[in-house]
């Protein structure tokens, strides 16, 4: 009615034009309909009425492969749906083009398809079809078939009126959609707001008390990194830190799965390497495309400093020993979801002597203004700056020493922190040449201390041969023929265990080469690392972080934390009583 | 480490003394090799072994394979705690012959 109202205003202050009235209205409509195929509709219905047409279309692009579909149409014959090749038929033709086409028989056009005609029984004549087009971009095309009554063929008028209604058809499919993808990207980041909302709220709560600090910075919105750590009813922390591979939704999404897999899983899993095993299954049982996860998780005794962990493709955990002094045990399995089974072993390490911290790669991939990353140097360097702070503040001086060297970050940074409650100090100190005369002091001194702790023999014995041994190793597989290289040796007793640190300067070596023989196969020699295996608890190899040096860590329960143990410390072969297998191996 | 080889009864003895570690058991290793030339069968006397490691066992395991090569008897005399607490770590405990007491005569290979 309104629209009536105005028109009647209009005709009264201007020269009425049927066309005009046509073209307002049709104006009008796109600018007041939300509903663009309705609007369409009316649109050709009132082109197919104002020109006498049989039968009006509006073809418009669907798909980014360049056909045409009929959106719209009315006429006899209904071809809503209709799909036209890219530059086929003379719609095709037209879009191609975008030039019109008005012919009186449309049968004599080369263009021409008639197969829509042989199977309706329609039999078009004259038409006209313009483009639906905007700057640069062919939307589609209107097309209009057998100008009936008496005015005959179409005209130029008639080529006119359709070009205008066809651009203003275009405008409005035009803005349309570019209000449907700015609805859709404001949806997309609501729903990206949301996604974060709730893998922030997955984070755990920092806790003063806990031995443990975490921190995660995205690099978009989402991250693929995460880490996690809660105390466990029997005081022990559980702990993780992860990075999928890519950081846009999908890693966020397949981040979010794994947590949640740790989460359950590790209520139930015997040990960190147990509860690898399972997750990986899970996720190689389901297709990631392509992507995979890297991740360390483990359980910390916070009184102890006792660490046991497990690594599936992760970095290693970086122990500080002293400054500019860093150890770190090799990765020993692939990351999770790449292979059906992981193959993982238990890996110890005791924070006694240190922190230890846990990266991923956007803290060591860090760039300065210059391009250049941190790398583990740097990060290495950091640790040192930092350590003098309180744990919990220690990864956000990171974060600000990074800002402040204008680092940009590429990829999500996640750090985790673990820190014992207590440092405990050593029984013994020792540095010494890699000498074989020098072994017998070290036993000497070795005895001297450990005697002086009330120890049973046994124990003071078996960890004398273990380090007389390891110091052997040391000696003729790592430094070889360098005389005099520096072995320091770090002994500590926590709790109801002896600890025993070795460290090297020698280059890095492939412990496989070192490794226990069958005894059953009477030689000399290779019988050291028998001895070792056989008289302490657990033995882990690693290596300084700086490549420059190897560690041993050797570790044997006292006897009388032990009432099992039989007569004779050093019958007894304590392998099979190592929790989850073996370490270091 | 002590070391002295001698002959007695027609046996050829080694007797090694001290620490038997990586600092002298090669000269541990060539003093029995030494004492398996001589063609008598050989004791070795350990009762003044105050340590041995897994290289002064190494030599142990050489002497004994060498004897038998030879078809010479091979055994160890006054084996003390220490060192045999480390023979049964190598579980050579059982493959040497022991004897305990110094005029015990060995029994044949």
């Amino acid at each position: 009615m309104t629209t009536r109202t105005r028109r009647s205003e209009r005709q009264g202050l201007a020269v009425e034009s049927p066309a005009l009235a046509l073209l307002e209205d049709i104006n009008r409509d796109f600018a007041s309909s939300l509903n663009l195929d309705e609007t369409l509709q009316r649109t050709i219905d009132r082109v197919m009425q104002h020109l006498h047409v049989e039968a009006a279309s509006i073809f418009l692009h669907d798909t980014g492969d360049g056909s045409l579909v009929c959106q719209r149409c009315t006429g006899p014959v209904d071809i809503t749906g209709t799909r036209v090749a890219a530059g086929q038929g003379i719609v095709g033709l037209v879009v191609a083009t975008g030039q019109a086409v008005m012919v009186e028989d449309a049968r004599q056009h080369p263009g021409f398809a008639p197969h829509v005609d042989e199977r309706s029984g329609f039999v078009t004549r004259s038409l006209l079809c313009v483009p639906l087009q905007t700057r640069g971009e062919r939307l589609g095309a209107l097309e209009l078939i057998n100008r009936g009554g008496e005015d005959g063929p179409f005209s130029a008028g008639d080529l006119d009126l359709a070009s205008a209604v066809a651009a203003a058809a275009a405008l409005a499919i035009q803005n349309v959609r570019m209000v449907r993808e700015l609805l859709e990207q404001e949806r997309m980041r609501k729903e990206i707001e949301l996604a974060r909302d709730i893998q922030l709220s997955l984070l755990p709560a920092q806790d003063p008390t806990l031995a443990v600090a975490g921190l995660n910075l995205p690099a978009r919105r989402v991250s693929g990194d995460f880490y996690d750590f809660q105390r466990r009813a029997d005081g022990m922390i559980h702990f993780c830190i992860a990075d999928v591979a890519g950081k846009g939704m999908d890693a966020a999404l397949l981040m979010t799965r794994t947590l949640s897999l740790l989460r359950c899983l590790s209520k139930t899993a015997r040990d960190p390497a147990s509860l690898l095993e399972q997750i990986n299954t899970e996720l190689y049982e389901t297709e990631s495309r392509g992507l995979f996860v890297t991740l360390v998780t483990g359980l910390l005794d916070p009184l102890t400093g006792d660490l046991v962990y497990a690594n599936a493709g992760h970095h290693p955990p970086l122990l500080r020993l002293g400054r500019g002094h860093f150890e770190c045990l090799p990765v020993q399995a692939p990351p999770l979801g790449v292979l059906p089974t992981l193959g993982v072993p238990n890996q110890r390490l005791s924070l006694t002597r240190g922190p230890c911290y846990l990266h991923t790669d956007g803290v060591t991939e860090a760039r300065n203004p210059a391009g250049v990353a941190l790398g583990q140097s740097g990060l290495l360097a950091l640790l040192d700056e930092v350590d003098s702070r309180p744990l919990r503040e220690r990864l956000p001086a990171i974060i600000t020493a990074l800002r402040g060297e204008q680092r940009e970050f590429h990829d999500d940074l996640t750090l985790l922190a673990l820190a014992p409650a207590i440092a405990s100090q050593p029984l013994l100190s020792l540095e010494f040449p890699a000498e074989a005369r020098r072994l017998k002091t070290v036993r000497r001194e070795l005895s001297r201390v450990l005697l002086a702790q009330q120890l049973d023999p046994k124990d003071c014995e078996a960890l004398v041969v273990a380090v007389n041994e390891a110091c052997m190793n040391i000696m003729q597989h790592a430094y070889g023929e360098v005389r005099d290289g520096p072995i320091s040796l770090d002994l500590r007793r926590v709790g109801d265990r002896l600890d025993v640190l070795l460290v090297d300067h020698a280059p890095p070596v492939d412990h496989q080469i070192i490794g226990p023989r069958d005894l059953s196969d009477l030689r000399p020699g290779g019988l050291g690392t028998h001895f070792i295996q056989s008289v302490v608890d657990e033995w882990q190899y690693g290596h300084l972080a700086d490549g420059r040096g190897n560690t041993l860590r050797l570790c044997r329960k006292l006897c009388a934390g032990k009432p099992e143990e039989g007569a004779d410390a050093l019958q007894t072969d304590r392998q099979g009583r190592l929790l989850g297998g073996r370490t270091g191996r | 480490m002590r070391f002295k080889l001698t002959a007695r009864d027609g046996f050829s003895v080694v007797e090694l003394g001290g620490d038997v570690d990586l600092s002298c058991s090669a000269a541990a290793r060539e003093i029995i090799l030494k004492s398996l030339a001589t063609g008598l069968p050989t004791l070795v006397d350990l009762s003044a072994v105050t340590y041995i490691d897994s290289s002064g066992v190494a030599s142990l395991v050489e002497g004994y394979q060498m004897a038998r090569r030879k078809q010479l008897e091979f055994s160890l005399l006054n084996v003390s705690e220490a060192v045999l607490s480390v023979l049964q770590l190598a579980h050579l405990d059982k493959v040497f012959k022991i004897h305990a007491a110094p005029g015990e005569s060995p029994a044949p290979a």
